[in-house]
C-alpha cells in the first residue's frame, strides 16, 4: 500500500491512516469526535464499524437535518455529447466502444434545456466526454451561455480545463464544476485510463484549484466506487477537500459517491462496493463533513435513494438520461454512458420524498449571484 | 436591577425603522419538510416577520417557491435575505430584486462568502449596509457578535443589528452572550439574536438579557412538530421579554452580612 501512494503530494497522502488497525475503542472515539478527521473516517470504514451501521445512520440524519433542515436539493444531468478522446476502461463512452455517437447542436440543446425547464427543474450539469476537436472548450462554453439564460444553476462536468478557461466558463455563467479524481491511487488510475489526455493524474487532481482560482462558486469531488480500495480512496478524497477547503476559503465543495454501473463494453468492477458499505461510506462523510452537501445520483436504485435521503445525502439528481438528447424525445439519442438504476419521474420521485417528510428543492440558487 | 423601567408600560412594540411589531418572534422559512408544515408553524408562532431567501423566490405556481404563498398571508411582513451572496456587490443587486419582486422594503443583508459554514462576512455586511440604508431599504444585518461593527451599522443607518448567538444550525446557544451584553448595553437600534439557538429557553435567556428580539428557523423546521416547537418559541420570547422589563433580581453568590462591616462609620 505505501509503494502506491508514495508519489502522493504530502497533502493528499494517506498513509499513516491505512497501516493501523481500527477496533471498537477507536469507533468509539470516532462516533464521539467533536472534530472528526481521516482517521477517523477510516475507523468508521474499518470492517468492525458494519455493525454500528444503525447508530452511524441516526448520527448521519440528526447531523443532516441540523444543517439541511429536512430538504433535498435537486438537479439533473444534461448529456451534451459522447464524443470521447479517451479510454477509460470503465465507461460507456470511451473512444474503443462501438457506440452511437451523438453532439447535440445549439438548437437541440435548447430543446433539452426546455423539457427540462418544463420538468420543474432548475439546476442543471452539463456534461461531455473527453475533449475532441469538434466538442471542445468553445462547444461547452457556448451551451454554458444557452443554459446560464434560462437556469439559475449551470454546472458543468467535462473534461479538465484552464484556468484561463474556467474564467470563461464562470463569465458565461457556470456556478460550478464536477470533477471525479476516479480513483485517488496512482497505479490504478494508471491501470485504468489506458490513453488519451485523462491518462495525467495531476492536471486532474489540480482541476479543483483550477476551477476555484477562476472564480467558480461551487466543486463536486468524488471517486468512483469500484475501481480501487474504496477506504484508501476514501481517506484521500476526504482529505483533498480539506486541503481545499483551507486553500480557497472561499469555495463551496460538494460530495458525490458514483459507484460504477453496467456499461456497454462490460467492464465488471474490480472492488465492487456493495450497499451497506456504500450506506456506511455515506453515513461516515457526513460525520466527518457535517455541512457539505453530499450528493447521489440515479446511478443507485429507487430502494436505496429512497432510504439515503436525509439519512446524509441532502441533494439528488432526478429523471436522468445518460444518453444524448434523452430529455426532448424527438432528438435522436446516442448511446448511455451507464445504465440508470432509478427511472422514476418528476413527480413520482418527488412524491416519495414528500412522504417521507422532504421537500424537493428545485430552485436554491440566483442568476443575480453570478 | 437590569430592564428598563422607564419605558412605558403600555407600548411595547418591537421598532424597525418606522415600522411598528408586537411579535419579537421573527422566523426563517428554509429548512421545513414542506409548505403547510411552514404555515402551521408561522400560524403558530405569531410571528409578524419572515426572512426569505432570494434565491427561493421562484415564479407562482412552482411547486417550491416560497414567494407568492407568503405574500399571500395578511399581516405578514416579508423580509427577502441575500443569503447567497458572496459580496456587497451581490448582496445589493440581490436586495434590490427582492425588493421589487416582494414590495417589501425590508432586507436582511446575509453575506457569507463560505457555503458552509456560512458566517457572515464584516468588512462585506458593513458595505452592502451602507448602501442599502442610504437608498432608503430597512436594513436588518446579520453579523458576527462584534460590538464595534454593530455600532458603525448603526451610524450607516441601519435599523438593527442580528448578531449571531452561535454559527447557524449549530444549536449551539449564546455562546456569544458576552459580546451581546456590550451590544445591549451600546446599541439605540434593536440587537435581535440571529442563529444558533436550539431551545426556546435560550430564546428567553436573549430576551432576558434584553435583545430585542430573536430571529429562529433550524430549531423550528428541523423538529418534528414545528407549530408545536413555534409556539414554545412565541411563549419563551414573551416570558424573557416580561422578565427584561420587570427587571431580574441580581444574581449574588454572597450571603447578606448579618453583622455590618461598616456601622462604625455611621
Amino acid at each position: 500500500m505505501r509503494n502506491i501512494t508514495k508519489s502522493l503530494p504530502e497533502w493528499l497522502d494517506p498513509s499513516q491512516w491505512i497501516s493501523r488497525e481500527y477496533g471498537s475503542r477507536e469507533i468509539a472515539a470516532a462516533l464521539e469526535s467533536e472534530s472528526p478527521g481521516p482517521g477517523d473516517l477510516a475507523a468508521l470504514l474499518a470492517p468492525d464499524a458494519a455493525y454500528s451501521l444503525e447508530i452511524l445512520a441516526h448520527r448521519a440524519r440528526a447531523v443532516t437535518r441540523r444543517h439541511f433542515g429536512r430538504t433535498i436539493s435537486l438537479y439533473a444531468p444534461l448529456y451534451l455529447s459522447n464524443h470521447c478522446s479517451s479510454g477509460c476502461a470503465y465507461c460507456g463512452y470511451a473512444s474503443d466502444r462501438d457506440q452511437a455517437r451523438r453532439k447535440l447542436s445549439l438548437a437541440e440543446v435548447r430543446k433539452e434545456l426546455s423539457a427540462l425547464k418544463r420538468l420543474g427543474l432548475r439546476e442543471v450539469l452539463l456534461l461531455t466526454g473527453d475533449k475532441t476537436p469538434d466538442a471542445g472548450y468553445e462547444y461547452v462554453e457556448e451551451c454554458v451561455r444557452l443554459a446560464a439564460g434560462m437556469f439559475p444553476f449551470v454546472a458543468v462536468e467535462v473534461f479538465p480545463l484552464t484556468v484561463e478557461e474556467y474564467r470563461g466558463l464562470v463569465a458565461a455563467g457556470c456556478s460550478g464544476v464536477t470533477i471525479y479524481q476516479e480513483t485517488y491511487s496512482p497505479a490504478d488510475y494508471k491501470k485504468y485510463h489506458r490513453w488519451g489526455e485523462k491518462k495525467n493524474y495531476m492536471w486532474r487532481l489540480e482541476t479543483p484549484d483550477r476551477a476555484l482560482d477562476a472564480g467558480m462558486r461551487w466543486v463536486g469531488m468524488g471517486f468512483l466506487l469500484g475501481l480501487s480500495d474504496p477506504v484508501v480512496d476514501s481517506i484521500c478524497l476526504l482529505r483533498h477537500v480539506e486541503y481545499l477547503r483551507r486553500k480557497h476559503w472561499r469555495a463551496g465543495i460538494s460530495v458525490s459517491f458514483p459507484r460504477l454501473c453496467a456499461e456497454k463494453g462490460g467492464f465488471k468492477a474490480p472492488r465492487p462496493v456493495d450497499d451497506k458499505f456504500l450506506a456506511r461510506m455515506i453515513c461516515a462523510f457526513r460525520i466527518c463533513l457535517p455541512d457539505t452537501p453530499l450528493v447521489l445520483s440515479t446511478r443507485e436504485s429507487a430502494r436505496f435513494r429512497d432510504g439515503m435521503a436525509g439519512i446524509g445525502i441532502s441533494k439528488m439528481s432526478v429523471a436522468s438520461r445518460t444518453s444524448v438528447g434523452g430529455y426532448a424525445g424527438k432528438v435522436r439519442g446516442g448511446g448511455e454512458q451507464f445504465g440508470v438504476n432509478d427511472g422514476r419521474s418528476v413527480r413520482e420521485f418527488c412524491a416519495r420524498l414528500k412522504a417521507a417528510g422532504l421537500e424537493p428543492v428545485f430552485k436554491n440558487w440566483d442568476a443575480v449571484y453570478r | 436591577m437590569s430592564g428598563r423601567k422607564n419605558e412605558s408600560r403600555k407600548n411595547d412594540d418591537l421598532v424597525l425603522g418606522k415600522h411598528r411589531f408586537v411579535s419579537r418572534l421573527l422566523m426563517g422559512t428554509g429548512k421545513f419538510r414542506d409548505r403547510a408544515a411552514m404555515f402551521k408553524a408561522i400560524s403558530a408562532s405569531g410571528t409578524q416577520i419572515v426572512t426569505v431567501a432570494l434565491r427561493r423566490f421562484g415564479e407562482d405556481g412552482d411547486s417550491d417557491d416560497l414567494l407568492s404563498p407568503l405574500l399571500r398571508i395578511k399581516g405578514l411582513t416579508i423580509m427577502p435575505n441575500t443569503s447567497g451572496a458572496a459580496n456587497a456587490e451581490e448582496a445589493i443587486r440581490a436586495a434590490r430584486l427582492g425588493r421589487e419582486l416582494s414590495g417589501s422594503p425590508f432586507v436582511k443583508v446575509e453575506i457569507h462568502p463560505n457555503p458552509h459554514h456560512l458566517l457572515p462576512d464584516p468588512i462585506e455586511t458593513y458595505k452592502a449596509a451602507k448602501e442599502l440604508a442610504a437608498d432608503g431599504f430597512v436594513v436588518m444585518p446579520y453579523i458576527p457578535a462584534d460590538p464595534v461593527l454593530a455600532k458603525r451599522l448603526e451610524e450607516a443607518g441601519c435599523a438593527s443589528v442580528m448578531p449571531l448567538g452561535s454559527a447557524i444550525g449549530s444549536g449551539r446557544g449564546l455562546a456569544t452572550a458576552d459580546m451581546l451584553k456590550i451590544m445591549l448595553r451600546e446599541c439605540a437600534i434593536p440587537v435581535i439574536v440571529d442563529a444558533g439557538l436550539r431551545s426556546p429557553s435560550e430564546a428567553a435567556a436573549a430576551m432576558e438579557m434584553g435583545c430585542a428580539a430573536v430571529l429562529v428557523n433550524s430549531a423550528i423546521a428541523a423538529s418534528d412538530d414545528p407549530p408545536v416547537m413555534a409556539d414554545a418559541f412565541a411563549s419563551c420570547v414573551k416570558a424573557g421579554r416580561q422578565a427584561w422589563r420587570a427587571g431580574l433580581m441580581i444574581r449574588s453568590d454572597n450571603a447578606s452580612a448579618t453583622s455590618p462591616l461598616t456601622s462604625f462609620l455611621a
